[in-house]
């Protein structure tokens, strides 16, 4: 008999003792794929949902009366628009979605308005991101809540703003902020309003974490110096709140996963690693006959080893199949907004028919050595 | 040649220590038909097993075939035995889950000679099992059983039989087919050692020993 066909032999004889053993891999190893399949999407999605918490970095003019700044909203002085372009250039700077802003107060239509031009997002130096704040076409303008409840204007209609012509392209909803008395349009719209042509007062931008590391106090020193040496005459506003809150849920992502699937190869191999003790346990008068037949100690473990690869094997096929379903299948209702993501990763495939054999053999490389080192005379004389 | 020298072998348990043979010395030649015999708990089956290569004991040697059985790997020793020793036990010890013939080829890749199913249903066939090869050990009845187990000792031919009680679970119609297969066996030119507490092997071996308390008490 070959040690394959002894497996083989008591897999069909103790089907119980395999079926759980390979469950307990084909579950570790689906949710290990599913997790893996969804990863990027997952990570996407979190970036998505904390970038969309707003920008977190305000580039001003430095000579910006800062008491003034905060009464406002904005400064009061500007700078080049060419700033943003020059900024966006330098590659390896921790800013992302630059976005250049002209902010002025103005009386329209008895009202005291935020009229506010933003320009569409400058990408970064070899990073090309989605845009993360809407950008609106020459001509156009959102509105905010109130200055439309105030005024009475909807969507699709046209309207003067300090003597041009604008249609309205969108209605904002209800911010309960100064947002709601905003009206956003082109940058450079706003610019020939307001006689400021190619000047800007401020630059948004996104910290952008994946290249940073440490803390928020490190995070500002670090763009103040960045910012700098790239642009002298301006200086950057980190918006805490923001920042801490989107670091704090991307280190969480991480961390949950980096501890969510070491935890289940643990209790996977806890689990077989038990089921392979109850098995040696139940052949002890088998490992016997074999010793005393001449049976050496390689094949013995052999028998208990190579039962453990092919439970890896066949969990690994079994479990990628699972896994890549139920990524499929309920991956894009959760990640709804990076569900295009979701694909079958062959790769994890080529990954779990590697590891799970190996982690399998393993988990039973103690009960096998104590199947190898117990004493055949003692299970024999057992009557 | 079996050769065991002053061979001692104590228990450690609990309660104390059991000595199971007391420096026991014993010669026995190729082609000899032992029948070791005395009350339970006097040592048969431990001397059945230090023969075998499956029981170290405490102090004295086992020479088999001119080898120190104790003295080499524990790899060798798995390896001599599979050449020269086929194991026979009262409780039968066949793998539940394999049939006859199976069963019978357990060790036939083990060792340096490998035997295949024509040469383990030949064997069987001599045993009379031509009916039951493809039956599962639970489908046997006790003495087909023990034939099979015969079978797996018998298939390559080793030089040495030991036989630990295999009349124990019989009736006496097989107790005698048993036997005679041993004989037929020793005929051959194998040598059989078999322990049993049953006065009537005694008909069967060419010598006979008494145990009792671990020492030879008589040897006939």
């Amino acid at each position: 008999m070959t040690v394959f066909q002894l497996i083989f032999r008591e897999i069909i004889k103790r089907k119980l003792n395999f079926t759980l053993s390979l469950l307990a891999v084909v579950i570790t190893v689906s949710i290990f794929v599913s997790f893996f399949t969804t990863g990027q999407a997952s990570k996407n999605e979190t970036i998505r949902l904390m970038r969309d918490i707003g920008f977190n970095l305000r580039i001003i003019p430095k000579k910006t009366d800062m008491a003034e700044f905060w009464k406002t909203g904005f400064s009061d002085y500007t700078m080049p628009e060419s700033h943003v372009y020059k900024l966006a250039s330098f590659k390896g700077l921790s800013y992302a979605h630059l976005t250049a802003v002209l902010q002025r107060r103005v009386i329209w239509k008895d009202m005291d308005v935020i009229l506010a031009g933003i320009s569409p997002e400058v990408p970064s130096a070899g990073r090309e991101k989605t845009p993360m704040f809407f950008s609106i076409k020459p001509g156009n303008v959102y509105i905010g809540f109130e200055v439309a409840r105030r005024t009475g204007l909807k969507k699709g209609e046209e309207t003067d703003i300090l003597g041009s012509l604008f249609s309205i392209e969108k209605v904002l909803p209800e911010s309960g902020s100064e947002d709601d008395i905003r009206i956003y349009a082109h940058l450079h719209d706003v610019q020939a309003i307001l006689g400021e042509e190619n000047r800007i007062n401020e630059i948004k931008a996104l910290h952008c974490l994946c290249i940073m590391k440490g803390s928020i106090t490190d995070s500002i020193t670090m763009l103040r110096e960045q910012l700098l040496g790239v642009l002298p005459d301006a200086k950057v506003l980190l918006i805490r709140a923001i920042a801490i809150a989107r670091e704090k849920q991307r280190y969480m992502a991480e961390k949950y996963f980096a501890f969510i699937i070491p935890f289940l190869v643990v209790v996977c191999m806890a689990w077989i690693g038990i089921l392979a003790l109850i098995n040696v346990r139940e052949r002890r008068r088998e490992i016997g006959i074999m010793r005393a037949v001449g049976y050496g100690s390689g094949r013995i473990a052999a028998l208990f080893l190579g039962k453990a690869v092919l439970i890896g094997l066949i969990a690994a096929a079994v479990g990628y199949g699972i896994g890549t379903w139920l990524a499929l299948e309920f991956g894009p209702d959760i990640f709804r907004v990076t569900a295009n993501m979701i694909i079958p990763e062959i790769k994890i495939f080529y990954w779990c028919l590697i590891a799970a054999p190996l982690f399998c053999a393993l988990s039973v490389f103690i009960p096998a050595m104590i199947a190898v080192t117990q004493d055949p005379a003692v299970a024999l004389r057992e009557k | 040649m079996i050769r065991l020298e002053k061979v001692s072998k104590i228990y450690r348990t609990r309660r104390g220590d059991v000595r199971a043979l007391d420096k026991v010395s014993l010669d026995i030649k190729e082609g000899e038909f032992l029948a070791v015999r005395g009350p339970s708990g006097s040592g048969k089956t431990t001397l059945l097993f230090s023969i075998g290569g499956m029981l170290c004991p405490t102090e004295g040697n086992v020479i088999v075939s001119n080898r120190n059985l104790y003295a080499i790997s524990k790899s060798q020793r798995a390896k001599f035995r599979a050449v020269n020793i086929g194991f026979i036990f009262q409780m039968f010890q066949l793998v539940p889950y394999l049939n006859t013939v199976e069963n019978v080829l357990l060790a036939a890749r083990v060792g340096t000679k490998c035997f295949g199913p024509e040469d383990a249903k030949s064997l069987l066939n001599r045993l009379k099992l031509s009916d039951r090869m493809y039956h599962r050990p639970s489908e046997l009845s006790a003495g087909e059983r023990q034939r099979t187990a015969m079978a797996r000792a018998m298939l390559k031919r080793p030089g040495i039989i030991l036989a630990d009680e295999p009349t124990g679970n019989l009736d006496p119609e097989n107790v005698e087919k048993i036997l005679r297969h041993l004989v037929e066996y020793n005929q051959n030119g194998g040598t059989v050692i078999l322990v049993s507490h049953r006065k009537e092997v005694d008909n069967y071996a060419s010598h006979v020993i008494h145990l009792k308390d671990g020492h030879i008490q008589e040897y006939e």
